[in-house]
């Protein structure tokens, strides 16, 4: 007898879900699919409390070691890392409760609150790359914001990753600048409409197709955003004259003030002993 | 009504064949390779073709049993490149270009008539397009061919008990049955059950992998058919 369209779901359902049997975790559901496996919520029965289960459909402990390289607030921690009785490797981390970025500029946050996020991102990029460590497959999915405000870099990349391609870099070996090419494609992507001139600069000098057009290190890509942050030019923008001019007034308000307060009390003075 | 053939249904008449072995070792066993290939499918094609091309059962048969009688004479598996394209698409499309040939080559032979197409009669296929219907009877075809391998490993290795709780429990879901149920049926506790039954089932995923394994020429494309069949 032929196998009916609802067995062959069911089938793939169930023989498709991981054996969690002998082992600590009890399933929950499907949270989601990053680039070689899927994860799972599930319950840590001997500490009782949440877990994310990352399972792979072939054997990566490659990732596990990389990332648990990686003690850094902006990135998962690993707890453990191992083999089902399935055979799929899999590793718990701690269950992140948050929004993925892309969600969470649906709610119009601020655009210091965007730059915020953007540089807990790039500071945990900058971390990881201190340690040979590449993302690989940056994008607004694989980061989340959590329900206090902290951020998270999720889904670090292993060799296999290609990437995907709106945010990766054109080169075809990848290397540090290519994560620096996705950052700029997070900052275009946070940055409010009409965008400030400055920091589409900054995006763009981050996605020169040449990669040695880019900035360098992560650190001169933050760098540039503090500046524009603390009212300074940036390194990316040639500004025009009454840009500078504009932003020299809005950052020398008090002193531009009291040279006016000066000067007219100057000029009154002068007015009245020629009276 | 025109139901269609039971040629390579539930237990592939025809044998299995393997495209990484046919890369690898072609010459010294085509045959095994080329069956193996044949034995997952020949039926997809069959009811793509049925769908596609509104072909009654014996024209199906016909057109199908033509496209791999010629995909074997000219060498057609060996030319796959695995790196432009999934197998699976590069055969689909394969027979897209051999049913179109095939028409014109009809159209020539009736001197340009009129060519009517037989009614489709089964309603089942209205909705879903050709595609589909080729990606669903693909995944049937492969579950049935591994379901015949747990079978076969089963009988082997004295895995009676496992078999019976798996095709009770997971294949008859007419019945329902219960973990309880189950087990009071058989004289054995729950746990035994779900423990039989997780068994069968990283058993079954592990045999659809090696059925794939034969017909993806390389890893990656191996790991890209997983990822698209359990997700």
């Amino acid at each position: 007898m032929e196998l009916s369209d609802s067995v062959v779901d069911y089938l793939r359902q169930v023989a498709g879900l991981p054996d969690l049997s002998g082992t600590r975790y009890e399933l929950e559901r499907e949270i989601g699919r990053g680039g070689l496996g899927v994860v799972y919520a599930a319950r840590d029965q001997q500490l009782n409390r949440r877990v994310a289960l990352k399972v792979f459909d072939f054997p990566m402990p490659q990732e596990a070691q990389l990332i648990a390289q990686l003690e850094h607030p902006a990135i998962v921690p690993i707890y453990e890392a191992g083999t089902l009785p399935d055979g799929r490797s899999f590793y718990a981390m701690k269950l992140v409760r948050g929004t993925r970025l892309d969600h969470y500029l649906a709610r119009s946050p601020y655009l210091a609150e965007r730059l915020r996020v953007i540089g807990r991102v790039a500071e945990a990029i900058a971390f990881a790359h201190a340690r040979g460590v590449i993302h690989r497959d940056l994008k607004p999915q694989n980061v989340m914001v959590g329900e206090f405000g902290e951020v998270y870099v999720m889904d670090w990349g292993v060799d296999a990753v290609a990437g995907t391609p709106a945010f990766r870099a054109p080169e075809s070996k990848l290397d540090r600048r290519s994560d620096i090419y996705a950052l700029g494609i997070l900052l275009r992507f946070v940055l409010p409409k009409p965008q400030p001139a400055a920091l589409r600069a900054i995006a763009l000098k981050a996605m020169m197709p040449d990669a040695g057009k880019r900035y360098q290190t992560v650190n001169e890509f933050l760098a540039d955003i503090e500046r524009f942050q603390e009212g300074l030019a940036v390194e990316a923008w040639t500004e025009p004259l009454w840009h500078r001019m504009r932003r020299f007034g809005s950052r020398n308000g008090v002193l531009l003030w009291l040279f006016g307060a000066y000067a007219t009390v100057k000029f009154l003075l002068f007015f009245l002993r020629h009276l | 009504m025109d139901t269609d053939t039971g040629i390579g249904g539930k237990t592939g008449q025809f044998p299995s064949t393997d495209l990484s072995l046919l890369a690898a070792t072609h010459d010294e066993f085509p045959n095994q390779a080329l069956e193996r290939i044949v034995a997952l499918y020949w039926k997809p094609v069959y009811r793509f073709i049925r769908v596609k091309f509104r072909k009654s059962n014996e024209d199906a048969k016909d057109l199908t049993q033509g496209f791999f009688s010629t995909a074997l004479e000219r060498d057609f598996f060996q030319k796959f490149v695995s790196s432009r394209a999934p197998f699976r698409t590069y055969l689909r499309m394969a027979v897209v270009r051999f049913a179109a040939n095939h028409r014109a080559a009809e159209m020539r032979q009736k001197r340009g008539g009129d060519v009517e197409f037989e009614p489709l009669q089964e309603e089942l296929f209205a909705a879903h397009s050709a595609e589909d219907v080729f990606e669903r009877e693909w995944r049937r075809q492969l579950f049935s061919l591994a379901l015949d391998d747990l079978r076969a490993h089963c009988r082997a290795g004295g895995k009676d008990l496992q078999l019976r709780i798996f095709e009770e429990y997971d294949l008859d879901r007419s019945k329902h049955s219960s973990y309880a149920e189950l087990a009071a049926g058989l004289g054995i506790t729950e746990v035994s059950v779900t423990n039989h039954l997780a068994w069968a089932r990283r058993m079954l995923r592990a045999l659809v992998t090696d059925r794939l394994r034969e017909v993806t020429s390389n890893d990656g494309e191996l790991r890209h058919e997983v990822r698209r069949l359990w997700s």
